[in-house]
């Protein structure tokens, strides 16, 4: 992949996201549609450099750090778009597309080369198990943005975000959406465990901790229904489950022994 | 009164509890703070924990916990939590069952809570009943009894790796046939990502190493000629070569023994014999990096060693999971559960039916 490109990329989501700042103490519209139109030209770029990689490299090119970071930013993007589209929800796209920024800013220095594929990861449940899993981080990643815009709008009751309710709103449909694909993504992996290693479950850490993942938010699907519970508490989950998130997918791979290593 | 002595509103308590969603969520939170903490315990402690993934839970934890109690403590109790949470499941899956007319919408959510059920109860058969073995190694046409399973047999017909020019492994082709009771029950060709399954078996290819087997030799006249054991090299008419023994690695002391130090090439050494017809002509070791022994030479004997004969065997990984159909379907379950919850949910909200609950 050119770094071109890449930084190319970069400078577009920068831009979109300077925008959005931009849009919070100067609020003409075109200044949000405009950013809106610079991440929907991301979008495009970088879905056109994930397919060439893919097509380049005859498999899902999602094997070290560059290229989960690279995917992550890439469904994160995706993430944002869907919620956009839907709520028109604007100022809230500054948190997520900051987010956005330090993956891609964490890709940007790697390595961009396509590695050679392990046998074992040749089928394409592991594609399957990648996509979901990856699309399932973005919307935790979102619901973490919104659970963070909920407690800094109780806070302040400013019109610049959303109001509580639709915050509120879209952090369960993030929620709900996310533990969705997670769980296909730990439905694919345990079959292709099965016919890979010969058992869909391993007491190594890394499936421990996906585990964990989707223990976490299928308690916070049912914890919406405990009306205490509903709103702050809800936001505050929603910051603590993409902490486990994070450090099942980053910490686990660069901080211990695991047989989901980053490099 | 209810059924037998038990009052009937405190069954109907017990039934609350069984269906609450308060017990699902401290269940569930104390079996993730549990892991969370064990997780850690297993990284700093591999000498425990490392046999966990290579043997059934059933194996593993009473050997553990009769090693380190305190540091395996964490297994079974969250194991515990994670049963009850199961069974809460199941008790809300009942009484969702019971009144599926007015709430077949959640028909998706509860799918995934029945695959949640099934995966438990699998993972518990096989954790218990079932067993995780290898690697086993198996030579070409070589035969093995699969452990723990009474008249299985496991025969190696072929076996092919496949290897890049550069030297990296791509695959690993058995040939394999599987026996029980002496009847042939199923023969198939695995490699990686597709392995042999057949009643809760499991049967994949893990590795492969090569042995040395003999020697290669050129012999002016003849061309090559491999020599491993049990080679007979006719000479002439009436004078044979026999190959008793083939070391990779061997010494010969000042007494004149000869000793094998290694398995890997280093200095090879064959043990000869030339049979005459009137009984051994000569007899001793030949010692590759050496010149030819002096009996050969005067039967006329020209040998050129050139390579190593190498045999190649198939190391296979052997497991057994009675609960893996079972865990299927949880998955299956699971699957079309999540699809159904995806479009019950944005209909729920296009209708305005309290898509939250």
């Amino acid at each position: 992949m050119s770094k071109t490109l890449l930084y190319l990329l970069f400078t577009i989501y920068l831009m979109a996201t300077s925008g959005y700042l931009l849009h919070i103490f100067w609020r003409r519209s075109f200044v949000a549609k405009a950013s809106f139109v610079l991440i929907v030209a991301g979008v495009i770029l970088q879905t056109a450099l994930l397919g060439h990689r893919w097509w380049a490299a005859g498999y899902l090119p999602v094997t070290n750090l560059f290229a989960t970071l690279f995917f992550f930013s890439w469904a994160l993007a995706l993430t944002y778009l869907y919620f956009e589209l839907r709520y028109r929800i604007r100022a809230t796209g500054l948190f997520v597309m900051l987010l956005n920024l330090v993956l891609l800013g964490g890709a940007l220095p790697r390595d961009t080369t396509v590695s050679l594929l392990i046998p074992a990861l040749d089928t394409p449940l592991f594609s399957l198990h990648i996509i979901f899993s990856f699309v399932g981080y973005a919307f935790f990643a979102m619901a973490f943005s919104i659970g963070v815009l909920y407690l800094c709008q109780a806070q302040l009751s400013t019109e610049l975000l959303p109001d509580l309710p639709t915050l509120r709103k879209i952090n369960e449909e993030a929620i709900f959406l996310g533990f969705g694909l997670f769980t296909l993504c730990m439905v694919a992996g345990s079959i292709w465990a099965h016919i890979a290693w010969g058992h869909w479950f391993s007491w190594n850490i890394k499936s421990v901790w996906s585990v964990l993942v989707w223990m976490f938010y299928a308690g916070m699907c049912h914890a919406k229904f405990i009306r205490r519970w509903q709103g702050g508490v809800y936001a505050w989950l929603s910051i603590a489950g993409f902490g486990v998130v994070l450090f099942t997918y980053l910490g686990i791979g660069l901080l211990l022994e695991s047989n989901h290593p980053l490099e | 009164m209810g059924s037998g002595k038990w009052p009937k509103p405190f069954l109907l308590k017990l039934w609350a509890l069984g269906c609450s969603l308060k017990l699902a969520i401290a269940l569930a939170s104390a079996a993730t703070l549990l892991i969370m903490g064990g997780s850690l315990v297993m990284h700093y402690n591999p000498a425990i924990f490392s046999g966990m993934e290579q043997e059934i839970m059933g194996q593993w934890l009473p050997q553990a916990w009769s090693r380190a109690p305190l540091l395996v403590f964490w297994v079974p109790l969250s194991g515990l939590c994670i049963l009850l949470f199961a069974l809460n499941t199941l008790c809300c899956l009942i009484d969702w069952l019971t009144m599926l007319r007015v709430r077949w919408r959640k028909t998706g959510e509860y799918l995934v809570h029945a695959g949640f059920v099934l995966l438990t109860v699998a993972y518990l058969w096989g954790n218990l009943s079932g067993f995780r073995s290898g690697p086993h190694r198996l030579a070409p046409g070589d035969r093995m009894s699969i452990p723990n399973m009474p008249g299985y047999l496991l025969q190696l017909e072929e076996f092919t790796p496949q290897i890049e020019p550069g030297g990296r492994p791509l695959d690993m082709i058995n040939k394999l046939v599987l026996w029980k009771n002496g009847r042939q029950v199923l023969q198939k060709t695995i490699r990686i990502n597709h392995p042999l399954i057949y009643d809760g078996l499991v049967i994949l290819p893990s590795s492969y190493g090569q042995d040395i087997q003999g020697f290669r030799f050129h012999m002016p006249g003849t061309g090559f000629v491999d020599l491993a054991p049990g080679s007979r090299l006719p000479i002439s008419s009436d004078v044979t070569l026999v190959v008793h023994r083939f070391l990779a690695d061997a010494r010969q002391d000042r007494q004149g023994r000869v000793m094998e130090i290694g398995s890997r090439l280093n200095n090879p050494a064959l043990q000869l014999s030339l049979l005459g017809p009137s009984g051994t002509i000569w007899q001793g070791w030949y010692f590759l990096r050496r010149q030819l022994p002096e009996g050969m030479v005067k039967a006329g004997i020209e040998l050129r060693p050139v390579e190593p004969v190498l045999t190649t065997f198939s190391l296979l990984t052997i497991n057994r999971d009675p609960g893996d159909k079972m865990a299927l379907t949880g998955g299956f379950c699971i699957t079309v559960g999540v699809i159904f919850a995806f479009f019950s949910f944005y209909r729920k909200r296009r209708i305005s039916d309290r898509p939250e609950i």
